[in-house]
């Protein structure tokens, strides 16, 4: 794989001024013509729990199963997984791993047809048993999908103990069908995962979002990347987040690895292009002086793939220290978008109406700004946008579960500003 | 004479008849010094003072700060032929001017540019510059030798032949340089950063050849050529292509002009921007023995009057020993007066022609002076 990385910023800082801010744009081509040169290994997490029977879930859920299941290339590693009170290994025998081929599949298809909603909910014991099976392919690029259509039924605080001894582990993405399942359920598996997390709100959409999820786990080429980044003495992290293709706080994620420098998990990669917003607080300099404010280190392993500088530059000159730059202030508009998203939506829980009212408004002023067409319009359902350039909205009486869920969960869908200064 | 030749120390290519390196500034003749210290052999610090913290990009491992570039002060000795230094100065983060300066026997080449500070990269605009025209006056040929005099081993260029004659010739010479120079510039628009396609980088730029007594100079923007006779004030020999200079034209107050914030925008440089460049050109050729000074605005904004630049650089010349002397004393003056600007001076003595003394009169020489 061959990496690129840069930084956007403006380097001119106002004398005093100690906040330096850039962001940093990963773009991997893929090597070998975007062909994995390594293993990967697959496993699906089907709940089965008795409430999939509704709205015809159970049914949906198989036929998403099965496609996801030809979706695998051959060689791959798979399983599936029965999600019920306890973790049922589903496909194939219980322990093991299948390598994908065109029997293989057949087997896993009539597995599939097997499988029956009639049990609980324990996403803690699911992800354990995933992890357990992942460990056998060490240096694989390791994906799971989780799909579930409910609460997780463990005691409490079982799921958060599970998810800090697996995270980071392998990626899960995971996906909630209907609307009586917890976004922040499954945003903190996802977090942890360094997946997504999403809302299917009719089961006859599953299919279509299973064959999307593995078709981009089939693309990936690299199983674990990281941005190392190095400050100098006296400088202090203030965030690194990921800001494109979504919103990830990956601050409270770092590792140390040598004198001033840490490591910030990325996942697995394949042919794609991400932004990273890192936001360093440095000793202010004097006018002409110039500091590396951060050196942000592309790594897989030990091998660095692509470097890039953040600088900071003092100057008297006005002119260029009040530079705004285009990058840095778009996707800071983007992640506040996300943060006002959520605190809405909390206010509104709450019975917060004015406060609602207040950051559905800013998060409509935010999109319409910033060009996030896909945010504005979820948002349009939960508010009515009078007037999106001021942020004028009223709240609507009558929200859809479902709609609220999907503005809940896709609110840290960015858009990406066309580059130039 | 104009073949191309390698500094055997830093392996740059040379401008043809220098003996001077232009990018390490050794002679050419003396053997390169061999590596002082293997690439592990770190720098200290200049700023928190710790030992060997410099890594291979200039910033210090610990604190962070640029150790500093190497273009913050560059120098150029040509020995007698002539000089060129080129300094950050006292308040901006990075030198932004660059020269190319290249010395033969009774020849010299120099080029200076001037970055424009709201283009971005405009440091690698006027590298690009220098190295792009200087290279091209590498072929401006002595005027006063015939063509395909020089030897069997010469090659010889029509464009060349073509040339006319004397100072002229030379004129024409800088003009194809900073024709040159500017297509160098306007392709850096297109590379490395993106943000160089909306602010593509641009720079002024200031060239002379100078063939024995004959210069040929041109420039684009508002860098300089003076020239410093053995008395009186300096001449400057090159018109700004600037604000002040256009409303003086049309009449204004030189002072107010020149205090005006508007004074110092360009009304020509060069870049992707700029259009087709019309480069100026004059050409002359010396009857009587002076200097020919090249400078950016870092300099020249500390002296605008004409008089008091010629005392400056006449004394700068006695008080040093040498023309690098005398460079550096201008820039050290600009950086006393405050340094606000990058700073680049190139000194270039010229003699008038000598004219063969014939035999039977060689005693009446002490009477024409």
């Amino acid at each position: 794989m061959s990496y690129t990385a840069e930084a956007f910023q403006n380097e001119y800082l106002a004398l005093g001024a100690s906040e330096v801010n850039a962001i940093v744009t990963v773009t991997s081509t893929g090597g070998e013509g975007g062909r994995r040169t390594g293993g990967a290994t697959e496993i699906i997490i089907v709940d089965a729990s008795g409430s999939m029977q509704a709205e015809g879930r159970i049914g949906a859920a198989r036929q998403a199963a099965k496609t996801a299941v030809e979706c695998i290339d051959d060689g791959v590693h798979f399983a599936i997984i029965a999600g019920v009170s306890t973790a049922q290994q589903l496909f194939p025998d219980p322990g093991r791993l299948a390598v994908a081929s065109p029997q293989t599949r057949a087997a896993a298809s009539q597995a599939i047809d097997r499988l029956q909603a009639n049990g609980g909910t324990a996403m803690g014991a699911w992800l354990l048993l995933a992890a357990q099976l992942f460990t056998q392919r060490p240096g694989d690029i390791k994906h799971a999908i989780l799909l579930t259509d409910g609460d997780n039924g463990e005691r409490y605080g079982y799921l958060d103990s599970v998810l800090e001894q697996i995270k980071e582990q392998f990626v899960c993405d995971c996906r909630g069908v209907g609307a009586n399942w917890k976004v922040a359920e499954l945003r903190k598996i996802a977090d942890k995962m360094l997946g997504t997390v999403d809302i299917v709100a009719r089961p006859t959409e599953l299919t279509a979002a299973f064959q999307q999820m593995i078709t981009a786990a089939m693309g990936k080429t690299s199983a674990d990347v990281q941005l190392k980044v190095w400050t100098p003495v006296n400088a202090s992290i203030r965030f690194v987040k990921q800001v494109e293709p979504q919103v990830a706080d990956l601050t409270g994620k770092r590792v140390e690895d040598g004198p001033r420098a840490g490591r910030y998990p990325l996942g697995s990669w394949g042919q794609e292009s991400r932004d990273y917003h890192i936001c360093v607080d440095v000793p202010a300099g004097g006018s002409g002086d110039e500091m590396l404010a951060a050196r942000v280190h592309l790594m897989e392993g030990d091998t660095e793939h692509a470097r890039a500088l953040v600088r900071a530059v003092w100057t008297d000159d006005t002119a260029l220290s009040t530079r705004i730059n285009r990058q840095v202030a778009h996707y800071t508009g983007q992640a506040e978008l996300a943060d006002v998203i959520q605190a809405g939506l909390a206010a509104r829980e709450a019975g917060d109406d004015r406060t609602a009212t207040i950051k559905f408004g800013r998060a409509a002023q935010l999109a319409h700004a910033s060009g996030n067409s896909a945010t504005e319009e979820l948002l349009s359902k939960v508010v009515e946008i009078e007037d999106a350039v001021t942020g004028t909205v009223r709240l609507r009486r009558k929200v859809a579960a479902e709609d609220e869920m999907a503005l809940d969960t896709r609110s840290t869908k960015t858009v990406r500003v066309g580059r130039g200064q | 004479m104009t073949l191309m030749t390698d500094c055997a120390s830093c392996e740059d290519e040379l401008a043809s008849g220098a003996t001077f390196c232009e990018v390490c500034g050794r002679r050419l003749a003396e053997p390169p010094v061999p590596e002082a210290a293997p690439a592990t052999a770190r720098k200290d610090c200049a700023r928190c003072g710790a030992a060997g913290s410099v890594g291979d990009d200039g910033y210090c491992e610990e604190c962070g700060m640029m150790a500093g570039r190497s273009r913050d002060h560059l120098e150029a000795d040509g020995g007698t032929a002539g000089a060129a230094v080129s300094d950050r100065g006292r308040r901006h983060h990075r030198n932004e001017d660059a020269m190319w300066l290249a010395v033969g026997e009774d020849a010299a080449d120099v080029v200076v540019c001037d970055g424009v500070s709201a283009s971005f990269d405009p440091d690698a605009a006027s590298d690009i510059a220098v190295r792009a025209a200087g290279e091209l006056l590498a072929g401006a040929r002595h005027p006063d030798v015939l063509p395909g005099a020089d030897g069997p081993d010469e090659t010889v260029d029509r464009e060349q032949l073509e040339r006319p004659p004397g100072a002229v010739g030379l004129a024409g010479a800088v003009a194809h340089a900073i024709t040159g120079a500017a297509a160098a510039v306007a392709s850096l628009a297109h590379t490395g950063d993106p943000r160089r396609a909306a602010a593509n980088p641009a720079c002024t730029i200031v060239a002379a050849a100078v063939r024995g007594p004959h210069v040929g100079y041109g420039w684009v923007g508002d860098s300089r050529v003076y020239w410093l006779g053995p008395e009186g004030p300096a001449e400057q020999l090159t018109e700004d292509d600037s604000w002040a200079t256009h409303v003086i034209a049309l009449g204004a107050d030189p002072v107010s002009a020149m205090n005006d914030p508007k004074a110092h925008a360009i009304t020509a440089w060069l870049g992707a921007d700029a259009g087709p460049v019309r480069p100026r050109v004059r050409s002359f050729t010396a009857t009587e023995p002076g200097h020919l000074l090249l400078c950016s605005d870092g300099l020249w904004n500390y002296l605008v009057d004409p008089a008091e630049f010629g005392d400056l650089v006449r004394e700068c010349l006695t008080a040093a020993n040498s023309l690098l002397g005398a460079a550096r004393a201008m820039v050290a003056y600009a950086n006393a007066a405050g340094g606000a600007d990058n700073i680049t001076v190139a000194v270039i003595p010229v003699r008038p022609a000598v004219t063969e003394p014939e035999p039977e009169t060689t005693d009446l020489d002490t009477t024409n002076a």
